[in-house]
Order: C-alpha cells, then structure tokens, then sequence
C-alpha cells in the first residue's frame, strides 16, 4: 500500500489507494442495473433544515476525507484517487441507488421532507462504514441545530486521520497456507418475471423491536437468526410452489447470505470494506421443514460459521487468491471478465437471498430524540437474486426494507404475513 | 423557517429559493416575472431549440431524408436530361451511379453507426461496385481490379483501424492527430505501391516514403507531448499490482 504518511487532509490530490479486497470485485460488475449502491436514511421526526445539514456535511467530510475519492483504472487494478470535491447533497427524486458515473465521487447524499439518506458504492465501504459517517452527520447537524452533544461523541478534526481507517482491514488479518474453500453447489432461485428499467424498488415495513426481540427470545435466538429462518422458511414455501424442471430442478438448496461485520470478530477501525458472510442453508431433499426446525439449524450454522478460525479461512482464501503473480499480472480488462463470471459462479448462484442485518443503531440522546427510524436498502438485486432484505433498528422500531426488481411481491406479502401471523404487529408499510 | 413545496425541507426564514433544489419558496414576492417560473421547468427547458431538443440519431434521419430526396431528385432529372437530349442514356449513368452509391454509404452512416464493421465492409462493397460499373461503363479496362479496389481496400483498412485506435483512446487530444497522420502515410505508401504494380509490375517507392518519414517524425512528437508532457497519471499508481 502505498500511502503517503502524515495528515492526508494536507496533501490533498497526492493520496490514493488500491481497493480493498471486498471492492475489488464491484466494478467489474457495476452496470445501470447492478448499481453496488446502498443506501442509509435516517428519518427524523421534523423536516430536514437545509442549511445546518449543509454545514454539519461539511464537517463530517473533514474528519473522513478518505470517503472523497473517484474511482481510476490502472493497469492492473482500479484504484481510488482523491477527488477535490465536496460530497452534493441533492434532492432526491431520481431512482433509488442509481450508479455513480465515472469521475464523480462514490457517495451522495439525497434529501426529502424527513429523509437525510446517504447513497454510496460499495466499492468505498460496507454498511458499518457508511453508518459511522451518517451517524457523524447527524450528530453535527443536531449539534448545529443547537443541541447539547456528550463529549465522548465530539469529533475534534484530529491533527493526522489514524491510517488504521482507511486500511485494507483484510490483508491485516490475511494468513498464508490456509486450505481453499470447497465450492458450493448451485442454490434456488425466484422465479419472477423482471420489471424494466428503473426496476429497483423497496417495500419498507416498520414493526417493534421489543415485540420482535420478545417473540425470538421465545425461541430461544436472536432476531436476525429469526429472519433469517422466516427467510428461509417462505422461500421453501414458494419453492415448493414451483413446478421446477430441468435445471432447476436440482437446485435444491435454500441459502441466505448473511453479512457479517467482521470489526466485531477482529478488531479494527477501518472505515472501509470490512465484513464477510455466513450463508445458512437448507436443503430441500430432504423432505419439508418446520419453522422450528429451521429455527434451529440456523442458529447452530450461524453459531459455527462466525468462528474466528473459520472466517479467518475466508478471508485469507479471498485475500490470498488476490495475492498471487499471475492473478496480479492479469490486465485489468481481462481481470474484469474473469471477475465477472466468478461474481456469479462463486456468488450470486450459490445463494437464493440476501438479509443484512445493521443491527440497533445507537446515538447520543440529543440527536436520537430527532431521529425517528433507520431505514438499510441494501444494493439493487442482480437478475438471480430478484430480493434481497435490509434491516435497520433504532428506537423501537424495527425496519424490514424489501428490494426487488421483479413484477410480484408475493415474498414480501407472504414474509409480512408469516410475521404478522406470530402476532407482530406491522405498523406501516410503504411502497417507493 | 420556510418549508420547500418540492422537496419538503426547512429554509432559513429570509430564503426566496430553495438551497437544496432551487425551487422558489412561497408566499415570497419576486420581482423578476421569470425567476417564478418553476426551477424545475427551467432547467429543462434551459432555452433549447426543437433542433436542439433532438437526439443525434433523429438529427442524422432528418438529413439523410434530405439528401435523400437531393439524391434521388439529381438521378432522375440527369437521367431525363440526358435521355430527352439524346433519346438514350449516354453520359447520365456516371452521375446516376455516383449519386445512388453516395446515398447509399449516406444511409449506412444513418443507420448503422452501432455496427461500425458492418458499416464499413458494406460502404466498401458499395464503392467497388461503384468501380466496376464504372469500368464496365468505360468499355472493360481492368483498371478496378488491379488498381482501384486495393486502393480502395487500403484505404478502408487504414481508416477502420484509425476509427479502431480513437475509439479505444480514453483521453482523446494530440494523440488523434498522430494517429491520423501515421495513418495518411500508410495510405500514401499503399497507393504508390499499388500504382507501380499496376504501371510497371515491380515496387520501387519514392515520393510516399519522404511522406512516411515525415508524417512518423511529426506523429511521435505529437504522441510524447501527449502522453509525457501533460498532466502525468503518476505511474506508480497506475501500474500498481
């Protein structure tokens, strides 16, 4: 890595990096589609006030200077470069989580009535990383508004932005000679019809989190182990459904990948990709399953497959699979094209859905009492995976966003039904 | 504080327009009679002609039914020129035959920009047969098969692969020029080489050479002020694997 030493903010035009190993894959598959871009919103309980949110971006930028960087081809690898611009905050009325163009910075933030969102590629950072910067955003703009912030939350402009924010938290944890993964087989998927473009919309739907909290605790796990069994437990019931031929007829495992915030597992600050997955399965040969007994072959997965040595077994196949000469030596439009089929050998067909789970977001008592809910839109599906799931807590509300591209919502009504039949209240759903 | 009409957010009280869309606010009294015409509107609107407002596909449909109609209008008034002068067709084929293959690669440009090989075997297809039938015309001299089509040939060949290298280039500027002129030299070395085989059946190049080494000198000047002397894309980040 070759980054300047000392105060970034000073040099600004000198500093780049390479991509970290979790964006490495993105561009090459980035299209009008398949944007790689999600999105945070933060919905307060008052309309936004313009002016103290411009001022409070201003200076959230300061403190992450390492998020106002463009996307550059090299040779070998795409590489970000510092681009001297300030992050725009815009009126949100394109689509959803459209693509960033060339020469333009990776993150945007769109603005209406309540909604402070921010949209960023996923070639910049992961959602933990672009929560830390909203959060910081909000924050400033409580703090403008003029409410009392605890000191522990004061982000003084630091003399030198610490480096271990913006490393390749990966290559940290990399070691060597660890035996490769064994490739999975091919995973079941929906079978919707797709809509045209823009066909990236969300269904988000709010229920309570002590009510979810109470009904997985009967169960005895927590509640992305819960969602992910009711994930599971609908796409068996519409696998079921389906009168499958020919090649889809062997697909008959049910996966969910699951991010994982990997900062949690190995202690890092990086600001950065830093997560990998668990993928809970189920397979389907072997007759039918009950919500219980998903319930708990998923706890057990998720149990196992969050070991540190295993993940750590992941990482290094990812990392050391970059390491190597020959792959290196690659031109970078060829690496493209093998990066391309691996996205979908190696990852979108081995899983039937995504659910990331941002987990309960806290914030200091001034600015939460603003704050209503968090809303997670994960990146716009590819045409495999048709739905993916993001969830974010705050307070107590609990939202489920549902992407999707295709023309049913028969998933999302049977998941809001299957939760509501659990006696949890779903208190407002909307459509955009 | 104000609140925007169109995107929902808070104003500073005094504000007359949006910050963050640029909408006016309301209940504001403007007194310019334009600035109240919806920010919206305006910047679609932003002045454009209906010529403007057109895509570059429909702008070259509209001139290719023009010189359509040129074209075809030059072929029959020739044609019944020549016949009424002559009550037979003499010299009107020439014109005839040049227009037909001129609307011809006209409508190939129109049509078939996407699918630039395509394009480009077609129009050449289009101008040998152009020769031959004006060989046929002159009375069978050969001259189309043994100079006119390489020469042709040639040429399409080198502007295929120069139209190849500018749509590859990524930063367009200095660089062109030194394509093309590498280019031009080419062709002129083709064409003398070409012209001696048909006249003397032996190669011996002169004049295309001065040419060559002239255009080469020039092109590589060219191409290190492009690539050296701008602004440089530090190598090592560029080439770092």
């Amino acid at each position: 890595m070759d980054i300047k030493n000392g105060n970034m903010a000073l040099n600004p035009g000198k500093f780049w990096f390479a991509l970290d190993n979790a964006a490495k894959i993105f561009p090459a598959v980035i299209n009008a589609n398949v944007t790689s871009v999600f999105r945070l919103t933060a919905v307060l309980q008052h309309p936004v006030k313009i002016e103290p949110l411009q001022k409070a971006v201003l200076l959230a930028e300061k403190r992450f200077p390492y998020f106002m960087v463009q996307l550059k081809q090299g040779f070998f690898w795409y590489y970000l470069e510092h681009l001297p611009q300030h992050i725009p905050v815009e009126p949100d009325d394109g689509p959803l989580c459209r693509k960033f163009p060339r020469g333009n910075l990776l993150i945007r933030i769109p603005v209406k009535n309540n909604c402070i969102s921010i949209e960023c590629s996923h070639i910049l950072t992961d959602g933990t990383g672009a929560l830390e910067f909203l959060k910081t955003i909000l924050i400033f703009y409580s703090e403008v508004c003029g409410i009392e912030i605890p000191a522990e939350y004061h982000f003084n402009e630091p003399a030198v932005i610490p480096e271990e924010e913006y490393e390749d938290a990966y290559n940290r944890y990399f070691k060597a000679e660890v035996p490769p993964i064994v490739k999975r087989s091919k995973a079941f998927h929906l079978h919707y019809s797709l809509k045209s473009y823009p066909r990236f919309t969300r269904l988000n739907a709010i229920a309570s989190i002590e009510q979810m909290k109470r009904i997985a605790h009967e169960k005895g796990v927590s509640i992305t182990v819960y969602l992910i069994s009711v994930y599971l437990y609908i796409l068996q019931e519409i696998a079921e459904g389906v009168n499958s031929t020919g090649m889809n007829k062997r697909k008959k495992k049910l996966r969910i990948q699951v991010p994982v915030n990997l900062r949690n597992i190995f202690p890092s600050k990086t600001m950065r990709n830093f997560s990998l997955f668990v993928m809970p399965e189920i397979d389907m040969r072997l007759g039918h399953y009950t919500f219980d007994e998903i319930i708990k072959s998923v706890y057990l997965q998720t149990k196992l497959e969050t070991d540190e040595k295993l993940i750590n077994k992941n990482i290094s196949r990812n990392v050391g699979s970059e390491r190597k000469l020959y792959v290196r030596g690659i031109p970078l439009f060829l690496k493209s094209l093998i990066l391309r089929m691996k996205y979908y050998s190696l990852g979108t067909n081995q899983y039937s859905g995504v659910l990331t789970n941002l987990g309960i977001i806290d914030l200091p008592a001034g600015t939460g009492e603003l704050t209503d809910y968090f809303i997670m839109t994960p990146p716009p599906p590819n045409k495999l995976l048709k739905i993916n799931c993001g969830v974010a807590g705050f307070g107590d509300k609990l939202v489920l966003s549902f992407g999707n591209i295709t023309q049913s919502m028969e998933f999302e009504e049977k998941f809001l039904l299957f939760l509501k039949d659990q006696n949890i209240i779903i208190e407002q759903e909307t459509k955009e | 504080m104000v609140r925007c009409p169109n995107c929902g957010v808070e104003q500073e009280e005094n504000a007359n327009f949006c910050s963050l869309c640029g909408e006016p606010l309301p209940g504001k009294i403007l007194d310019s009679q334009s600035f109240i015409k919806s920010g919206k509107l305006r910047r679609e609107g932003k002045l454009l002609t209906d010529y403007q407002q057109l895509t570059g596909f429909q702008k070259r449909k509209i001139f290719w039914t023009i010189s359509g109609l040129v074209f075809i209008s030059a072929i029959i008034i020739a044609l019944f020129i020549d016949f009424v002068g002559n009550q037979k067709i003499t010299w009107s084929k020439y014109p005839a035959t040049v227009s037909l293959v001129l609307f011809i690669n006209f409508t190939l440009n129109t049509f078939m920009r996407k699918r630039i090989i395509l394009m480009l075997t077609l129009s050449f297809l289009s101008v040998t047969a152009l020769f031959m039938l004006i060989d046929v015309y002159a009375g069978d001299t050969g001259w189309d098969i043994k100079l006119g089509i390489p020469i042709i040939l040639a040429a399409y060949l080198t502007v295929f692969v120069l139209i190849f290298l500018i749509r590859r280039s990524k930063l367009k500027g200095l660089n062109i020029i030194a394509y093309s002129l590498i280019a031009g030299g080419l062709l002129s070395v083709c064409t003398e080489g070409i012209i001696f085989v048909y006249s003397r059946s032996s190669i011996s190049l002169g004049w295309s050479l001065i040419v060559m080494v002239s255009v080469a000198l020039t092109a590589m000047l060219l191409l290190y002020i492009h690539y050296r002397l701008k602004k440089v894309t530090d190598l090592k980040r560029f080439f770092h694997i």
